[in-house]
C-alpha cells in the first residue's frame, strides 16, 4: 500500500548512454518537487492519524481490507472523484493544483483510493505546514524488473535517487532507521515512486496461525466470487482454509464449507479457524474433490486455489475436477479459481475459440480493456496484480467453454512473489454449450 | 457439543428452506436432541421458538466424534474433531 508520489510511463532504456537514463531518474525527483512535499505532508498526517488510534481503529480496519489486490469494479466511479476532493480538503496549506499533477494523467485511480481511504476516511486532517521537513531521514528501496533491470541494478538506481533527494530537499540518508522510506519500482509497464503506508505486509493477519495462500489474493478471489448473504460457499481444496477465512471475515452471513484430502491440512485449517474465532462459521470435510458428497446444483459459489504442484500435488486431472465442481454448482453460480500456467493453458486449450488472452506485460495501455493495478508490499515478495485481459464471454456463441456449461467471465494474472498465476472466474450458464 | 452462536434470523431464513426434514429428524433423534421442530409450519419465519430451535440444531450442535451414515449407500464415515472423513477411494 503506497502513498503515490509519481507514476509515469516506463523510462526509456533504449538510449545508449547510461548517463541519460540517470538524468531521467533524477528528474523523477526534481520535476515537480511539490508532489514530493505534498506526499510527505500526507504521510505526516498519516502518522498523526496513527497516534489517534482508538477512534480510528474501526475505520482503519476497513481500508486495510480494501486492498488493491483486485479491480473493484463496484466503486470505481465514486472513488475516482472522491479522492481528488478529499485530498484537496485536507491539505490546507498546499495549493490545490498539485493534486491534479499526480493522479490525473494515469487513469489509475486505485492508488488514490488507497491514499484517500487510509488518510481521509471521514476525517479532515489538519495539515500543519511543517518546517522540520528538512530534518527528515530517508532510505530508498528500489525494485527493477524488465528491460531496465538489464541496464541497472537496484542499488544504482537507489543511489541516484537518493543523491537527487539529498540535493533537492536536504534530507539525510539513514539506511538503518529512517523516518521515511521511499520506494521505487521500475519495470516495463510503469515507473512508480511512493512511500509505503504500512510497516507490515498487507497480507499479514493476526488471525492466521499458519498461512497458506497469501491473504490478499484470497480476499481478491472472494471478492470476485459475488458472495451474497445466505449463500453456500464451498472450497473443495481448502488446504489451510485461507480463502474461506478471508471470505468469512468479510461476508459473515454465509454458509461456508471447506474440504481437503489431507489430514494435516485439515488440522491446520481447524487451528486457523479456531484462532480466528470462525470455527462455528466454517465447516470442514475430508473428501476428494472429484467425489463430492453434495447433491447436484446445491452450491452457490466455489472458490479454490488449485494446487500448483510445487507444495502439493494435484492427483486428478484438472478437467475432472472442474466437472465435479460444475455438477454441484447452481446454475448462475460462480467459480473462482487460482490456477498456475499449466492448468490455465490446459483449460484454454479446451476452449475451441475465443478471445485470446493477452500475455502479460504488454507495454501499451489499452484503456478500458487493461486494468492496471499496482499494489505493493514492503517485503521481498512483491505482489503485483496486473490484469492482462478480460475474456468477455456473454453472448459469445462461438466460444466453447472448457467444461460443459461453465462460461469464463474474467481472468486476471497475478504474481505470487516468484511464481505467476491466474485468477479465473467462471459462471455456470443455463445451456450446456455443446 | 453445543456451541453457543449468535442468533441470526436472516441467515436462518436462507438455510431453513433447504433443510431435508426427514434426515434432520433422524439425525436429531440419534443425537438425542429434544427441542427440534418436526417440520415447517405456517408462518415459521415469525415463530421465535421455531427459529431458536432451528438455530440450535442447525448451527449450535456439533458432532465432534461420531459417524456419518449414508441413508442410501449405507456407507459409514467417521467424524473426528468435527471433521467427517469421506473420500471414497483411499487417498492418504
Amino acid at each position: 500500500l503506497f502513498l503515490l508520489i509519481k507514476k509515469q510511463f516506463p523510462l526509456n532504456v533504449s538510449s545508449v548512454s547510461k548517463g541519460n537514463i540517470f538524468n531521467e531518474m533524477q528528474r523523477l525527483v526534481n520535476d515537480g518537487p511539490e508532489s514530493w512535499l505534498s506526499a510527505i505532508s500526507v504521510w505526516k498526517n498519516l502518522l498523526e492519524l496513527d497516534a489517534k488510534k482508538d477512534q480510528l481503529s474501526q475505520r482503519d480496519a476497513n481500508p486495510l481490507k480494501r486492498k488493491v489486490g483486485e479491480n473493484d469494479v463496484t466503486n470505481p466511479k465514486k472513488l475516482k472523484t472522491e479522492p481528488m476532493q478529499e485530498l484537496q480538503e485536507s491539505r490546507e496549506c498546499q495549493p490545490e493544483k498539485q493534486m491534479e499533477e499526480e493522479p490525473v494523467e494515469q487513469g489509475d485511480f486505485l492508488m488514490n483510493r488507497e491514499k484517500s481511504q487510509k488518510a481521509f476516511q471521514n476525517e479532515v486532517v489538519k495539515a500543519a505546514d511543517d518546517p522540520s521537513q528538512k530534518d527528515l531521514t530517508f532510505r530508498v528501496s528500489c525494485r527493477c524488473s524488465g528491460a531496465i533491470a538489464k541496464t541497472f541494478t537496484a542499488q544504482e538506481v537507489g543511489r541516484v535517487i537518493g543523491i537527487a533527494l539529498m540535493k533537492q530537499f536536504g534530507w539525510k540518508a539513514d539506511l538503518r532507521n529512517p523516518n521515511l522510506e521511499i520506494f521505487i519500482h521500475l519495470n516495463d509497464i510503469y515507473s512508480v515512486v511512493g512511500i509505503p503506508v504500512f510497516r507490515v505486509p498487507l497480507a499479514s493477519r493476526a488471525y492466521i496461525k499458519t498461512a497458506g495462500l497469501r491473504s490478499t489474493i484470497a480476499w481478491a478471489m472472494a471478492s470476485l466470487a459475488e458472495i451474497k448473504a445466505g449463500a453456500f460457499v464451498f472450497d473443495p481444496m481448502c488446504g489451510l482454509g485461507t480463502i474461506l477465512l478471508e471470505a468469512a471475515k468479510e461476508w459473515p452471513d454465509v454458509y461456508y464449507v471447506g474440504a481437503d484430502v489431507s489430514d494435516s491440512q485439515l488440522l491446520g485449517a481447524y487451528d486457523n479457524l479456531k484462532a480466528a474465532g470462525l470455527q462455528d462459521k466454517i465447516e470442514l470435510l475430508k473428501v476428494s474433490v472429484t467425489e463430492l458428497p453434495l447433491p447436484s446444483e446445491s452450491v452457490d459459489v466455489i472458490i479454490s486455489d488449485i494446487p500448483f504442484g510445487k507444495k502439493f500435488k494435484l492427483r486428478k486431472d484438472i478437467k475432472n475436477i472442474l466437472q465435479e465442481m460444475e455438477r454441484v454448482l447452481h446454475v448462475g453460480g460462480t467459480i473462482v479459481l487460482l490456477l498456475n500456467n499449466d492448468h490455465h493453458r490446459r483449460l484454454q486449450d479446451c476452449e475451441q475459440s475465443g478471445i485470446p488472452l493477452n500475455s502479460k506485460g504488454s507495454p501499451t495501455d489499452e484503456p478500458g480493456i487493461e486494468k492496471c493495478l499496482s499494489p505493493r508490499e514492503k517485503t521481498d515478495l512483491s505482489d503485483t496484480v496486473s490484469s492482462s485481459s478480460e475474456a468477455s464471454s456473454q453472448g459469445g456463441l462461438d466460444k466453447m467453454p472448457p467444461v460443459g456449461s461453465l462460461v469464463p467471465v474474467e481472468c486476471y494474472q497475478v504474481s505470487l512473489g516468484r511464481t505467476e498465476a491466474f485468477i479465473c472466474k467462471y459462471r455456470k450458464s443455463h445451456s450446456l454449450g455443446l | 457439543s453445543i456451541n453457543p452462536m449468535e442468533f441470526n434470523p436472516d441467515f436462518l431464513a436462507c438455510m431453513i428452506p433447504e433443510v431435508e426434514w426427514a434426515l434432520l429428524l433422524e439425525a436429531a433423534d440419534t443425537l438425542h436432541l429434544v427441542e427440534v421442530p418436526k417440520g415447517l409450519t405456517e408462518g415459521y419465519e415469525h415463530n421465535e421458538k421455531f427459529l431458536r430451535e432451528m438455530h440450535q440444531v442447525l448451527l449450535e450442535v456439533e458432532v465432534l466424534e461420531g459417524t456419518l451414515k449414508c441413508s442410501e449407500s449405507r456407507g459409514l464415515f467417521p467424524i473426528s474433531w468435527g471433521i467427517p472423513n469421506m473420500p471414497l477411494s483411499d487417498e492418504e
